[in-house]
């Protein structure tokens, strides 16, 4: 029998494929829907520490008061950029193939800001500050890429 | 232990096999305020939140993270704990460590799985070793299932036997609010359902459920201060086993199987010689009916071998005089992260007289909570209503 | 938003993981499984204070904690410790596809080891046909067919030719 360190080293290779399905929950559920059927962008209003937040939510975390549909509120649509990037590399998980560019959109009237991707403009034309409004995908289905990406308002 | 602890409050969800109107977070946010409902605290006065649930089984990696809010756990430490089916019974352990170290009052323990939304066989599997065994991952079925069959070969036992633990658990559950699976069922029902792994059949099998439970721990003063029926958490001690050589599913070996162990050591440090004379009622860990049986034998309840006879012969009944699982145990419900913490509450509302529909009769001084994961571990819990007893 | 609560639709999102991982044998299950990919033979290891024979082989007893150091060959037959007839299609996560229901698999303890190995078992899944303490012979595939995995073997087939019946 061969030693042990005159053993050429093993390696073996295998994948995990796991299908996992998500439920939003009622309040989640609401701002799916409310963005599938009305293009509408929901927040959600904790007035005891008054501020909107998104994604919408049962528990504000900061004072852990019970929120609910009354208290939603439409944001948006447009916002501001406040942050960005471009991904120079491909993933099988991203949304898309690499030069892919996404940000931070601080919308109207919320507190909190929305990642999500940005087309429809160079990234060199890209600025902190910029004011951006949504482009709806054509064909909705009630998650996140309802909102096919932000583009620079006006241009 | 350096400070004594309690629990001083706990709650739970009505475990169901869907949840979909609430998401992870809202699923938890129900316990949590169950919990401080009973504990009448708010949740500015914990000092940490612990949260356990299964690696992934939701899909979601790093629960502790998207969890804060539902759990209150904005700005505060705390820690996110998995250890495969025990981690209820773990994150409780900790929650202990942390309020007896003396660096923290009161401690937020939150266990729960939302199973419906994973693939729990493809990330059971990848618990198998890799390059021994992972092409024969055989589920937890699979694995009980093979005990099953040595248990019967070596003491005689028979399906009938696993069909008594299964009426036990189910008829149990039927009285039991908070249980996910309530049946009315018979012997023969269990003998009749579906076979899922020789000799396993579907009633003899814990369900897949949705649940949360929560639990707060705190120090004696704080006890003293804030609650009626504190539970004292006397001891506790873990084990982790070792899958090959320390073999669980081998009934007949005289290894230092981890179920054993520990329970060696605990009655070691409690000083009790009969457990049967020690403790008032028991909730076991039983993902199948067969490890009952088996484990009722490991925690010294009887001789080897013995473990189908105390069900045969009505002892571990709910009016029987050593109760297991009054609240119809894992094999009724069964939201994994919650299941080992569920099994410390549930024994807490025992001895608190709280339990509702399912009380034991007679006095609840003290009870054994145990906790079983597939990833080898075993944590036992004794609590008792008095400190001095 | 002025839908009543039962008529609402609770929305949930599908989301697929694949996750491709490489594992490295490391020293002592690289030379176990290389005995069973070049040789078709099982090796365990003994440990010098408790004589346990393990395998899989390991650097260290999981009971007394000493290093281990003498390799055993083993041979190919041992007694069945325990065995289930599993009735749920089982998938096999390395190959993605399902073992046929229903089919028997258990647990092997070779001649020789103190431990076992969980493998298929080449009988027919009939209670009647399968007990604790059957005599079983490792299959292995042909040599060009094995690639250093226990799916080197293809199955566990009783010794004797004739039926195992329940005593």
């Amino acid at each position: 029998m061969k030693e042990v360190n005159e053993t050429a080293p093993l390696e073996v290779d295998q994948h995990i494929t796991a299908h996992s399905r998500y439920y939003a929950g009622t309040i989640g559920s609401l701002f799916y829907t409310t963005l599938r059927d009305e293009k509408k962008i929901l927040g959600i209003r904790c007035a005891a520490c008054d501020r909107v937040l998104w994604p919408p939510r049962q528990t504000c975390g900061r004072c852990f008061t019970q929120l609910s549909e009354k208290d939603f509120v439409e944001i948006g649509p447009n916002g501001t950029l406040e942050t960005f990037t471009r991904v120079s590399y491909s993933e099988p998980v991203h949304p898309a193939p690499a030069p892919l560019i996404y940000g931070i959109i601080r919308l109207d009237g919320a507190d909190t800001g929305i990642t999500h991707l940005i087309g429809g403009v160079p990234f060199e034309a890209l600025r902190v500050g910029m004011r951006m409004m949504p482009v709806f995908s054509e064909e909705r289905h009630g998650d996140i890429l309802d909102i096919r990406w932000f583009t620079p308002l006006g241009e | 232990m350096k400070r004594n602890v309690a629990v001083i409050g706990g709650g739970q969800t009505r475990h169901a096999a869907r949840r979909h109107d609430v998401n992870q977070v809202e699923l938890v946010n129900e316990a949590v305020r169950a919990a401080l409902l009973d504990a009448r605290m708010t949740i500015d006065e914990i000092d940490t939140v612990l949260l356990g649930n299964m690696e992934f089984f939701e899909g979601c990696h790093m629960t502790d993270c998207w969890l804060a809010d539902g759990l209150g756990a904005y700005g505060k430490p705390g820690l996110k704990i998995t250890t495969g089916g025990t981690v209820g019974a773990t994150i409780v352990s900790a929650g202990a460590h942390h309020v007896a170290s003396g660096l923290f009052d009161t401690v937020l323990c939150v266990g729960f799985e939302k199973q419906e939304e994973g693939d729990t066989g493809a990330i059971l599997s990848g618990v198998a070793h890799p390059l021994y065994g992972r092409s024969m991952a055989g589920a937890a079925v699979g694995y009980f299932a093979m005990m099953a069959t040595s248990y019967m070969a070596a003491w005689g036992a028979r399906e009938e036997h696993s069909a008594m633990v299964a009426v036990k658990a189910r008829q149990n559950a039927r009285k039991n609010e908070y249980a996910h699976l309530k049946l009315d069922i018979t012997v023969q029902d269990a003998l009749n359902s579906r076979m899922l792994a020789y000799p396993i059949r579907m009633l003899d099998m814990c369900p897949a459920s949705n649940g949360a439970c929560a639990v707060i721990l705190a120090d004696e003063k704080t006890a003293g201060d804030r609650c009626e029926k504190p539970v004292w958490i006397r001891a506790m001690d873990t084990a982790h086993n070792e899958q090959f050589e320390l073999d669980w599913r081998d009934v007949t070996t005289r290894k230092p199987i981890f179920s054993k162990t520990s329970a060696a050591r605990l009655y070691r440090q409690l000083g009790v010689s009969n457990p049967l004379d020690y403790f008032d009622v028991f909730e076991i860990y039983e993902p199948a009916t067969w490890a009952e049986m088996v484990w009722y034998e490991d925690l010294g309840m009887c001789g080897p071998g013995e473990g189908f006879r105390m069900i045969e012969e009505g002892k571990t009944a709910m009016d029987g005089p050593h109760p297991v699982n009054p609240s119809g145990g894992v094999l009724s419900t069964n939201c994994i992260g919650a299941s080992a913490m569920l099994r410390i509450w549930e024994a807490a509302l025992q001895i608190r007289g709280d339990a509702g529909g399912h009380q034991v009769p007679g006095d609840v001084r003290r009870a054994l909570a145990t906790a079983y994961g597939g990833t080898n571990w075993t944590v036992l819990t004794a609590l008792s209503r008095d400190l001095d007893d | 938003m002025n839908k009543e609560p039962t008529e609402r639709e609770l929305v949930s999102i599908p989301i697929t993981v694949d996750v491709p991982y490489r594992f490295a044998a490391g020293k002592y299950m690289a030379r176990f499984l290389t005995e069973l990919r070049d040789n078709g033979r099982f090796i365990g290891i003994r440990c010098p204070v408790c004589g346990r024979v393990q395998m899989p082989p390991r650097v260290v007893c999981a009971v007394c904690h000493v290093k281990n150091g003498e390799w055993v060959k083993l041979g190919l037959e041992g007694s069945l410790a325990g065995f289930t007839i599993m009735y749920l299609p089982l998938t096999d996560p390395t190959t993605g596809k399902a073992h046929e229901p229903p089919f028997v698999y258990g647990s092997v303890r070779l001649d020789g080891c103190d431990s076992v190995v969980d493998h298929l078992i080449d009988v027919e899944p009939d209670v009647d046909k399968v007990r604790v303490g059957m005599r079983l012979r490792a299959v292995f595939r042909p040599r060009e067919q094995r690639t250093g995995d226990l799916s080197d073997i293809v199955h566990f087939a009783p010794v004797d030719n004739e039926q195992n019946r329940t005593p």
